[in-house]
């Protein structure tokens, strides 16, 4: 499966390989331990990130926002 | 076709795409995850979704109109065994609104099989749907439902074909070790 943003799909699938391991394994098994993935997923997400500015994919309510996104007021 | 316990499905549904059934999804991203007080897991996603139009078509409309965005909201508690989704488009909400909800849970009668249900709200903004839309829109989602099953088993059959395939590899490996004692040994 594809990113949005083409050049992070590799990153992607780094991230969603470590994520699943650490769910099937540990985290649907009842072990509470944190899952190891903390460091892959924060180079995905600075990709995504870009990429969703760039292409002006309009994210609710995540803590996306950028310093030139702003919501208009009604 | 085939039951499955909660716990092959909800980690079939996390990894969902790509499927066959749903060749329209062409990305899928992860924006925030969490795992909160309760020890749920909180995932929001993204869905980049295509409509498949011929691609002449695509080059003279443009690629931004022919992309819908879905936000995914889910939450998997691994205590209660539940796995809830709730989606919504974020783009051409000015002319419709489709609200999904899934929740997957182990079947109260029989733990080896698991229970979907699934709802979606739609509105189409600022026209009344008449009984025959409703009637069709019925008929559409409850056809996906079973594509959505299919989907599935499509996904836990792959699942399962890396498993094997990871188990003869690692059966694989082991052999060689021994041979190669068994020549030394001569």
């Amino acid at each position: 499966m594809n990113s949005v943003g083409e050049g992070c799909t590799e990153l992607k699938r780094e991230y969603d390989q470590c994520f699943n391991r650490w769910f099937a394994e540990k985290f649907l098994k009842g072990d509470r331990s944190a899952d190891p993935c903390s460091e892959l997923f924060h180079k995905y997400h600075t990709c995504v990130q870009k990429a969703i500015k760039e292409k002006d994919i309009p994210i609710e309510g995540v803590e996306f926002m950028g310093p030139n996104r702003e919501k208009a007021d009604s | 076709h085939d039951f499955h316990p909660w716990e092959t499905v909800t980690k079939a549904a996390m990894q969902k795409y790509p499927n066959p059934m749903n060749p329209s999804v062409f990305g899928v991203d992860v924006l925030d995850r969490n795992v909160d007080q309760r020890g749920r897991l909180h995932s929001k996603r993204l869905l980049s979704t295509e409509w498949g139009l011929p691609s002449i078509v695509r080059s003279i409309i443009g690629n931004t109109r022919t992309c819908t965005y879905i936000q995914e909201h889910s939450v998997v508690d691994p205590k209660e065994k539940t796995f809830e989704l709730q989606s919504t488009n974020i783009t051409f909400t000015n002319m419709v609104s489709v609200d999904e909800r899934l929740v997957y849970r182990p079947h109260p009668e029989d733990p080896e099989k698991t229970m979907l249900t699934q709802e979606a709200i739609i509105s189409v903004k600022g026209v009344s749907l008449s009984s025959y839309l409703e009637g069709l829109m019925a008929s559409t989602i409850s056809s996906n439902a079973g594509k959505g099953r299919e989907a599935m088993e499509w996904v836990i059959r792959r699942l399962n074909t890396e498993i094997e395939e990871l188990a003869i590899t690692a059966r694989g490996t082991l052999r060689t070790p021994m041979a190669a004692a068994a020549v030394t040994e001569k």
